[in-house]
């Protein structure tokens, strides 16, 4: 019997050591392999590798709306001082709305990507269908805001909403892609260079814009100029957007957008400087631009302390009533009950 | 060629491997992509590793009654019988001649007509997923046995761990008990282990097991001379996989349980009864793996679309060496798809002539007490189980599913029932939820 005892003892051991004896460095990804943030992290690490000098190794620690990871990162990982956070799309979201353990004022910004999503459509009439998960709320906010214009209360988007628009839930990214291909849906949204591969067929809607940390305006993306969202409302609608929708929607997008993408370590860890300047050093090399903007497109980096100015300009303006509108949305109009648990 | 052999043994170890499979295999790659020379090699290691560990999950299937993978259960209905009946090598023979005859076919089909298959997917949305589904979900009465309530016990159990974590439709948690880790829900590999291996480990080192009949006589020959006389039966395996491969998202588990449904109910008056032995039990399902791994490549090579969780991996790593699937500028570059179907091909016909030259040996396993191999078997069992995260979360899974496991079996609760309703009520209800939302409400 002790020999059995030792026997698992020593098979749990084993299996430990083998998960983590050849890295220095743990990149925690809050995804599954082979999603979007995964594939990005994948070529950071490659790349970052050299410059830093010590193997990393990628944890993948997925969950819903990408909350456990970054959670765990918070609780016990972050204590580690070689463990590099990746933040998600969703975990803005997330972060916004629900009662999430992470606080990005927590932790040493490495950098991040200042990202936007692309919105297209193919054959659109008078309804939309659109499928997508919670990370996509600013998307069906944004699509909400272009059907339905400026109104002037909760109750008119609200019904509004239900006339024109059809959000089909539990649909992967892979799903959505082939729906929108073959008709099912009529409205796809990718980030700018899966949407080159995914969205052949598509007529470029709107992009949610760029955020500009100069101006503190949301500007054009350069790769799509004309078409960030404003201007399309514009165009569309004679009037600028506005309102507590609007100023819902601005939020919840710039929390997805500008933090989609960005490197964290705990505070005053003595790391944080090494892995920026190799992040810096990295960001030089064109062999690995050329590699990161293939994958998610030309976009400008958010470094050390800029990518700390986001997230406090971010969070000057969450205000309760923003915030409040953002949840009765969710839960009221899309049904997402788990918003503000 | 060193890449093919290499990623062939590869795996064939990720293979042997209880529950393990290609998608874990893959998963360990992520640490070790730098010491590729470059893409080709990748390409060709990892495509010979998805076909080697296809073919070669099925040993623990047929040899020690435990899942290979998700989709090497279906055989191990008749194929775990037939060794315990101390005819392992003519199921393992039987399995290898079917898997490789079909992984052959389509694998050349997939890679040589890649670029013409994309109009398929205009006639394919959620109704036809849905329906396919559903009749997967049929074949669970195919399992059910005499003793019906244990198989309505299984499925009922599977509905319950399969619910486990987010509500599709509210983002509600659902059976988490607080507990965030659970919000994604229960990992199928835990799961396996646990229900499946567990309780042979537990019953082998107590002597509970039924004993193994050993036969002097090799079956190797007749393994093969099988599958030319259900050649018919193999080849229709071949198709439900490929065909079940080219459906996003469906898995091998779907087309598997197809497979062993359409190769019960097309067989009149059997002399040996499904479950108990019958080796057309096992050439159906085995001839639909390796095609639905070679169709699952369609989606993924030409939308970048993952045909399967494997194929989401693939994409990962590829991304890795720079080589972004879907993208139509790798029409331009042939050593990829030279290298994908080197490595495919290659990997399934080295894979079977390796498996044949140690199916003797490999089959005296049944003869070792499990006193003399568990520590091995637990040890493969708990790195394949806590692949997810490496978090102390998923040794606790594990153990649940050790101890429930053990429960279930001394209840006699149907396993197949369970594993087959866990793996398909996930996705039959997203695709439910999908039709509603799209269709109906």
């Amino acid at each position: 019997m002790k020999t059995h005892i030792y026997a698992i003892v020593l098979s749990c051991l084993i299996s430990f050591w083998t998960s983590f004896a050849f890295a220095d460095y743990k990149m925690i990804i809050p995804q599954k392999p082979g999603g979007g943030t995964s594939q990005w992290a994948t070529i950071i690490a490659k790349y970052l590798e050299p410059h830093l000098g010590e193997k990393i190794k990628l944890v993948h620690i997925p969950g819903a709306r990408d909350i456990p990871g970054f959670n765990k990162f918070h609780n016990e990982l972050q204590f580690d001082e070689k463990t590099i956070m990746v933040s998600h799309g969703g975990n803005g979201v997330s972060y916004l709305t629900e009662n999430v353990d992470y606080n990005y004022k927590d932790y040493d910004p490495i950098g991040g990507m200042n990202l936007t999503i692309i919105i297209g459509e193919k054959d659109l009439d008078n309804k939309i269908y659109f499928a997508g998960g919670s990370g996509n709320i600013p998307d069906v906010m944004g699509l909400t805001l272009y059907m339905c214009g400026n109104l002037n209360s909760f109750s008119a988007y609200e019904k509004c909403y239900k006339d024109n628009i059809t959000f089909v839930k539990g649909m992967s990214g892979s799903e959505r892609r082939l729906a929108f291909n073959n008709g099912e849906l009529n409205i796809t949204r990718e980030n700018p260079a899966a949407y080159k591969k995914h969205a052949k067929a598509a007529n470029l809607l709107f992009t949610h814009g760029v955020f500009d940390l100069e101006t503190g305006k949301v500007g054009d993306d350069k790769n799509h100029p004309g078409k960030s969202f404003d201007k399309v409302f514009t165009l569309k609608w004679g009037e600028t957007p506005k309102g507590d929708f609007y100023d819902a929607y601005l939020l919840v997008k710039n929390y997805r957008d500008m933090l989609q993408k960005a490197l964290w370590m705990s505070k005053d860890n003595q790391n944080t400087e090494k892995v920026t300047e190799a992040l810096i050093s990295m960001l030089q090399d064109p062999e690995a631009v050329k590699a990161i903007n293939k994958k998610v497109g030309e976009y400008d980096w958010f470094i050390s302390k800029e990518l700390l100015d986001a997230v406090n300009y971010l969070e000057e303006r969450k205000n309760p009533k923003t915030k409040a509108y953002l949840i009765k949305w969710q839960r009221n109009v899309l049904g997402y009950n788990a918003v503000d648990k | 060629m060193i890449e093919l052999l290499l990623g062939t043994l590869y795996g064939l170890l990720v293979g042997i491997v209880p529950s393990a499979g290609a998608t874990t295999g893959l998963v360990v790659l992520y640490s070790f992509m730098y010491i590729f020379p470059n893409e080709y090699s990748a390409i060709i290691f990892i495509m010979a590793t998805v076909a080697a560990s296809t073919t070669a999950d099925t040993f623990a299937s047929v040899l020690l009654g435990i899942p290979g993978a998700n989709s090497a259960a279906a055989t191990i209905q008749d194929g775990y019988p037939l060794a315990k009946r101390g005819k392992a090598e003519l199921a393992l023979s039987a399995a290898i001649t079917s898997s490789t005859i079909n992984g052959l076919i389509w694998g050349l089909i997939v890679f040589l007509a890649l670029e013409n298959l994309s109009f398929i997917y205009n006639y394919i949305g959620s109704i036809q997923l849905w329906f396919i589904t559903l009749f997967a979900f049929v074949c669970v009465v195919l399992v059910l046995g005499k003793k019906w309530y244990l198989g309505v016990a299984g499925i009922i159990l599977g509905v319950i761990f399969a619910v486990v974590g987010t509500d599709p439709i509210t983002n509600a948690s659902r059976l988490t008990f607080g507990w965030q880790y659970l919000e994604s829900g229960f990992q199928l590999m835990p799961l396996i282990a646990g229900v499946f291996a567990i309780p042979q480990i537990i019953d082998g080192l107590l002597g509970w097991s039924a004993p193994v009949q050993h036969s002097q006589k090799s079956y190797k020959l007749l393994g093969i001379y099988s599958v030319w006389k259900h050649l018919g039966l193999s080849l229709r395996g071949g198709a439900i996989g490929a065909i079940i491969g080219f459906l996003p998202g469906l898995g091998g588990a779907v087309s598997d349980w197809i497979s062993y449904g359409h190769s019960v109910n097309t067989t009149k008056k059997p002399k040996i009864p499904f479950g108990k032995g019958n080796i057309r039990g096992v050439i159906g399902p085995e001839g639909s793996n390796n095609a639905q791994k070679a169709t699952s490549m369609i989606t993924t090579v030409l939308f970048g679309i993952p045909g399967a969780p494997f194929a989401a991996i693939i994409m990962g790593l590829l991304m890795y060496l720079n080589i972004e699937l879907g993208d139509p500028s790798l029409f331009y570059d042939s050593a990829i798809f030279n290298s994908m179907l080197f490595g495919f091909l290659g990997g399934t016909i080295l894979v079977a002539i390796i498996m044949f030259v140690l199916l003797k040996p490999i089959c005296k396993i049944t003869k070792i007490p499990m006193k003399y191999f568990f520590p091995a078997l637990l040890a493969l069992l708990i790195w394949a189980s806590v692949q997810y995260t490496g978090g102390w979360e998923d040794y606790v899974i594990f153990l649940f599913f050790s101890i429930a496991g053990y429960v279930i079996h001394v209840l006699k609760i149907s396993k197949p029932a369970l594993l087959l309703t866990f793996i398909l009520f996930e996705r039959f209800e997203l695709l439910s939820v999908q039709l509603l939302t799209r269709y109906i409400l």
